[in-house]
């Protein structure tokens, strides 16, 4: 992308009259436009804090059974098997679950383990994707071949498959594991894997085409004869230039991968319990769908909220980005 | 053309076999599928040890998955645990087409998957043609009419819906639409299975069982892609041979239909094509809630199993089927674009 | 402005879900359509006839089909190569054997004229011949007689090497032959008096002779017959139909049997556990399979169908892990694994999480009786006793973290199940209640590899847990003998990778016990036997028991005079009725 110039009066004395705006700066104009991304841009800020500060709020009680005042995760841990499958009520403002857990509190610690998994997950996806798609699309010839010959591979076999594959194999086969005053099963490295590993495909793809027709360019051929090192043309030139799909496809990685992990806890291969996270909450109501809807109604909205915020706001970057796309979803 | 088919089908077959190496070492890590032969207690250590030697699973990885491939029947095993291998084996391999046996029932695979494959033919299949119309027909009228209240209410679903996981479409719908309406008094559908055991087998059943999935399986294609038509569409209906041909007075809908919307199918027919991928996937989940018989179904339960004959014929095969129509799609795009060349 | 009207729309879809979920969130008991005003059967049984009015027609109201919904599906219906509980039942349909079992556990001859003993003669004094009469006015289903040599091919078969049967027990263990010294006349030699010839021996029947030989002479197996998916010859009040995979199965009513059934048709189909749940409770289902605690209430209050409960020797329990290897240090210590005992009020659990439908057992054969030592109560719960066993055995919070510890060793036990739902729930709870008095818990959950062999590196085998829950019964039920979970012969190990005993328990009074009860044909004697192989096992906490675990069923309002036993849950189908 180049620079771009903007006309516009200027109220200082002294200026020529021109405002330079860089490309982030129109882009972030062009995403302003989109009023259902920035709405959505909100709504995605509202659920992070909702997910990161609300246990602050929300998540505190007395804990009956073990005659303690408890916050934070202890309090989304607590169980009272007396007060299980309980309604919404101003207790417990979504209900409790099969054996009497908060389940605000849960989704707030549950969504921490989702969103978690779906950015860890896009991570895993875009580094591999890039890195493959950028060897291939630069060094061309037999690395490339065999590259595209693994990627096509890989899509060969239906993502859902491949995850259920992969899931088993890997499960349980990673130990607990203690982060940020969190005890977390060692399933939810093995989702964010999984999900990651299964998915890069698409994005190498379109990486390899762009730097394929970026490799044409003279100032890149110019710069080889100049001997620089192919690892800095491709990180100082070519990925800057196809940054645009990188994000796109980032930022829906995320909401895809929060999906994901919800059919993997729908199929029983995801996240293991004690640790909560929303696809789990949603695999645990299935038998109680009509008996106790708040078990999968909340979790599923937050689901859905979050998933579709995401899509605006990947909606919203492929405007600003990359105007002349025409995929839109 | 015949040379690109050729060389299409040439190069897949390293790929192929690479997949089923990597598959096959992937679910040795699966654990013990002779562990969950019985649902509430493992069998009996004797039995084990002696099951282990006759499903042959007590040769090494490599040895199982030559014999997986070319079969043994140019060998002799081991039957009766003397540690003299005596009798001949029966299997052919999968390059003779033996998909061997399940280790489960130690019925032939192909049998048992032959079995299904039709049943989740019939529902994708359907499920295809549903999303091909429902797409096309909405894209194409939420351009023509772009802002409109249909478009607007078709965009806000269509996001909802691409959002929402599919197994808490096909929970809710079986549950709206199954249990409540019956209990509401309401015309109802069935539950589960193809079809009811009072009735039979019959055409009218089997299409009446396949509504809820069906509409389980498309809503969130039809969703992503009517959106993908719309805009397609817009891109088009803005050019200037659009206008042109406006401007010679040629009537809207013969603009709309001949020339925008031929041009418009050119990335969907691709779309579509690689959507076979989705779609078994789908039906794996959609299967299992609403107890269609087929192999999504199939997969999930045998997967919990550790029966891997099984697992590899599907995955194999799926294989190939994604092979052959992303073939059958670069063809059918090279037709349809005068542009695009078959080198 | 127009894509504001986006959110507006999404809020209604929105809507539209709250609003099923509202729809579903009424409690059953507003309203249960009283059976009586569903419209008359519109079409005959099994006809193809095509479905008119689809969308409004109802379903099971034919007054000739019984249907039962399995929520896993049996993957074979020959007895030698079944091993799944769901194949199994189905043989008292269609493959009646020599005598089923009613609910108290007591044996009704079928194909027997009578039970053997030694007061009739059936059972040689010394314990080493059972002699069985066959009843001479049975015939399979294809009109043969069945005969002694239809048992004596069914052993061979069993022994077969070119049969992958799913267990040779006990004929591999027990038997050194078969005999048929006349048509009417069974003759079984054991190596050693067994006791558990009652349940172990022909439980699930003869195959036939006539059909199979041939494909065995002809293949050299029968692994691959057509016979074990469809298997038109049997004996018993039905016949096999047909079976379409992952669809449905149907038997058909036998009126040449003994005891003629009284409804025409059983209609087995597939499903999954959702699927079934709504079925039962929408009416469509008469007999539903395998449930869960959970769902005793809303089915309850259905008014469709009525949630039962039969005991089936199944007992849900802890497993200790004794490998000094592997296991925690302050296992070892029996105090300690008292006080863990102690500490969990399994009564809460089973009023709370299991809706009060069973209770803690004592022993691992609570559910078996009458070996069930009447002498034994469960652990009681008893925190601050829990609490003092501890301090004494020197596990005291010398770090003030919450868990106790000793020698720098923290006490967090590995806890570990399948990944059951109900199982999952229970573990939470366990943590919390261990938590009150210091023992901390690793929480740990396996798919079916839960049960992987020391081969695999299944978890058990290779000691890598403190507590394994599971829930299991003698394996000949209802014969008592569990052995092979607690000799030492079946430690396993790296020198004995298929041993049975996988918490590595080893106690050499409790080892003569075991050996002396297999050769005990005394059925008393036996008793007293159990009640001390209880004693020592309870003494010493090698399993703790959280609650008997029966058979859950549901039956619908229509279905009358099932009466289900625990280990062949339909001996008395050709007694069903359907009222309408």
């Amino acid at each position: 992308m180049t620079t771009t110039a903007l006309s516009q009066p200027s109220s200082q004395p002294g200026d020529t009259g021109l405002i330079i705006l860089n490309p982030w700066q129109l882009a972030w104009r062009r995403f302003r436009k989109h009023k259902m991304a920035v709405i959505a841009l909100g709504g995605l800020i509202l659920i992070f804090a909702y997910i990161w500060l609300g246990g602050l709020l929300f998540a505190r009680g007395q804990c009956i059974p073990i005659h303690k005042y408890v916050t934070g995760e202890a309090y989304a841990n607590c169980n009272d098997t007396s007060m299980k499958l309980k309604p919404p009520s101003g207790e417990h403002l979504f209900g409790t679950d099969t054996i009497g857990r908060d389940i605000l509190a849960r989704t707030i610690y549950g969504g921490q383990i989702s969103l978690s998994i779906g950015i860890f997950a896009a991570v895993v996806e875009v580094i591999v994707g890039v890195l493959v798609g950028a060897i291939s699309g630069y060094f061309g010839r037999w690395v490339d071949d065999i590259l595209m010959r693994i990627t096509e591979a890989m899509l060969i076999i239906p993502q859902l498959f491949l995850l259920i594959v992969l899931a088993k194999a890997l499960g349980g086969k990673v130990p607990e594991i203690h982060i940020a005053g969190r005890t977390l099963s060692g399933s939810v490295i093995v989702i964010i894997l999984v999900i990651g590993f299964t998915s890069w495909m698409y994005l190498a793809r379109i990486v390899r085409a762009n730097v394929l027709s970026l490799k044409e360019l003279d100032y890149i051929s110019a710069s080889r004869a100049l001997g620089v090192s192919d690892a800095r043309i491709i990180f100082k030139h070519l990925l800057p230039n196809t940054i645009a799909p990188i994000i796109v496809s980032a930022t829906l990685s995320v909401s895809g991968a929060i999906l994901s992990e919800a059919y993997v806890s729908f199929l029983g291969l995801g996240v293991q319990t004690p640790t909560a996270s929303w696809g789990n909450m949603l695999d645990s109501a299935v038998k109680y769908i009509q008996s106790a809807p708040w078990l999968w109604f909340f979790p599923g909205l937050l689901i859905l909220l979050t998933v579709l915020c995401i899509n605006f706001i990947g909606d919203g970057l492929r405007d600003a980005l990359d105007p002349r796309s025409t995929r839109h979803i | 053309m015949v040379n690109y088919i050729l060389r299409r089908l040439a190069q897949a077959i390293p790929q192929l076999l690479l997949i089923s190496l990597i598959l096959f070492l992937l679910m040795q890590t699966f654990g013990d599928p002779i562990a969950s032969l019985g649902r509430r207690t493992p069998p009996r250590p004797a039995d084990r040890e002696r099951l282990r030697r006759q499903l042959g699973l007590d040769q090494p990885v490599y040895m199982q998955y030559l014999v997986w491939l070319v079969g043994n029947d140019w060998m002799k095993i081991d039957m009766d645990g003397d540690g003299v291998a005596e009798t001949p084996g029966k299997r052919l391999g999968v390059l003779r087409g033996d998909f061997g046996n399940s280790l489960i029932s130690k019925r032939p695979v192909l049998k048992l998957i032959t079995e299904r494959i039709p049943n989740t033919l019939l529902l994708m299949v359907t499920a295809e043609i549903v999303i091909i119309i429902f797409s096309l027909v909405i894209g194409v009228y939420s351009a023509v009419e772009q802002y409109s209240f249909f478009d607007n209410l078709v965009t806000a679903l269509s996001f909802v819906g691409y959002s929402m996981p599919i197994f808490l479409i096909a929970l809710l719908s079986m549950y709206l639409f199954s249990l409540n309406f019956k209990e509401w008094g309401l015309p109802y559908l069935p539950t589960v299975g193809m079809f009811d055991p009072e009735v039979g087998r019959t055409p009218g059943q089997v299409a009446l069982h396949m509504i809820l999935p069906v509409f389980s399986l498309s809503v969130i294609s039809i969703a992503g892609y009517s959106r993908y038509v719309r805009s397609s569409m817009l891109e088009i209906l803005g050019l200037d041979y659009i206008r042109t041909a406006r401007a010679k007075g040629l009537r809207d809908n013969l603009v709309v239909m001949r020339h925008a919307l031929r041009n418009a199918l050119l990335p969907f027919v691709t779309l579509v094509g690689l959507d076979i991928p989705f779609l078994l996937a789908g039906a794996v989940v959609t299967e299992s809630i609403f107890g269609w018989p087929g192999t999504g179904r199939l997969f999930v339960e045998r997967t919990a199993q550790s029966d891997f004959p099984v697992l590899m014929a599907i995955l194999m095969m799926t294989a190939v089927a994604v092979v052959v129509f992303q073939l059958l799609t670069d063809i059918a795009y090279s037709y349809l674009d005068p542009r695009i060349r078959i080198e | 402005m127009k894509r504001n009207l986006y959110y507006l729309l999404s809020l209604v879809v929105l809507a539209s879900m709250i609003l099923a979920a509202c729809g579903g969130a009424t409690p059953a008991a507003t309203e249960a359509p009283p059976a009586a005003t569903e419209p008359p059967a519109a079409t005959e049984p099994a006809a193809t006839e095509p479905a008119t009015a689809a969308a409004t027609e109802p379903a099971a109201t034919n007054p000739g089909t019984v249907i039962i919904t399995f929520p896993q599906e049996p993957t074979t219906l020959n007895p030698l190569y079944a091993e799944q509980w769901f194949s199994t039942i189905l043989t008292q349909f269609w493959l009646k054997g020599l005598w089923s079992f009613d609910p108290d556990g007591q044996p009704v001859p079928e194909l027997a004229t009578e039970v053997p003993s030694k007061e009739n003669g059936g059972l040689s004094e010394d314990g080493l011949t059972l002699t069985i009469k066959l009843r001479d006015d049975v015939t399979w289903s294809d009109g043969e007689p069945i005969t002694a040599n239809d048992f004596v091919f069914t052993y061979d078969m069993y022994m077969a090497d070119a049969n992958i049967v799913s267990s040779r027990y006990p004929y591999e263990d027990y038997v050194t032959s078969v005999e048929a010294p006349d048509d009417q006349t069974v003759v079984v030699n054991f190596s050693a008096p067994f006791a558990g010839w009652l349940t172990g021996i022909f439980a699930y029947g003869a195959i036939p002779e006539h059909v199979l030989r041939p494909v065995f002479d002809s293949e050299g197996t029968l692994d691959t017959a057509e016979w074990n998916i469809a298997p038109t010859v049997g004996v018993g009040p039905f016949v096999f139909k047909e079976w379409e995979s992952a669809s449905h199965m149907i038997f058909e009513a036998n009126p040449n049997w003994i005891n003629p059934p009284k409804v025409e048709q059983i209609f087995i189909r597939m499903v999954d556990d959702a699927a079934q749940e709504v079925a039962i409770l929408a009416g469509d289902t008469d007999i539903g399979v395998y449930l869960d605690y959970s769902q005793a209430e809303a089915i309850n209050n259905s008014g469709k169908a009525t949630f039962v409960v039969q005991p089936a020797g199944y007992d849900e329990g802890w497993y200790l892990n004794f490998n000094a290897e592997t296991v925690h240090p302050a296992l070892q210590d029996v105090n300690v694994r008292k006080a863990i005992a102690l500490a969990t009020d399994r009564e809460k659990i089973t009023q709370d999480l299991l809706g009060g439908q069973t209770e803690p057992p004592a022993t691992f054969w609570d559910s078996t009786p009458p070996f069930g030592n009447p002498d034994l109560e469960p652990y009681p719960y008893d925190p601050e006793e829990a609490q003092r066993l501890l301090d004494e055995a020197g596990w005291v919070d010398s770090n003030g973290d919450g868990t106790r510890d000793k020698d720098g060793v923290e006490l967090v036990l590995r806890y570990i199940s399948n990944d059951r739902a109900l199982r999952k729930d229970v573990k939470a709870v366990v943590q919390q209640m261990w938590a009150q008095v210091g023992i901390g818990a690793e929480l740990k959950e396996y798919g079916d590899d839960f049960f992987n062999g020391y081969a695999d590196g299944g978890p058990q085998p290779t000691g890598q847990y403190e507590i394994a829950e599971y829930s299991d019964n003698p394996d000949g039920f209802p014969d008592p003998d569990e052995s092979a979970t607690w000799l030492c012969s079946e430690v396993v190990g790296e020198d004995n990778p298929e041993g049975g005993n996988w918490q590595g328990y080893c106690n050499p009074e409790l080892d003569e016990l075991l050996n002396q009860q297999a050769t005990e044909t005394d059925p008393e004697a036996r008793k007293q036997l159990y009640y001390q192989i209880a004693q020592i096992l309870y003494d010493d906490v090698v399993w703790i028991g959280i609650w008997k675990d029966p058979d859950l069923w549901s039956v619908s309002n229509r279905l009358q005079g099932v009466r289900f036993s625990g280990a062949t849950p339909f001996w008395n189908a050709h007694e069903w009725t359907i009222s309408e």
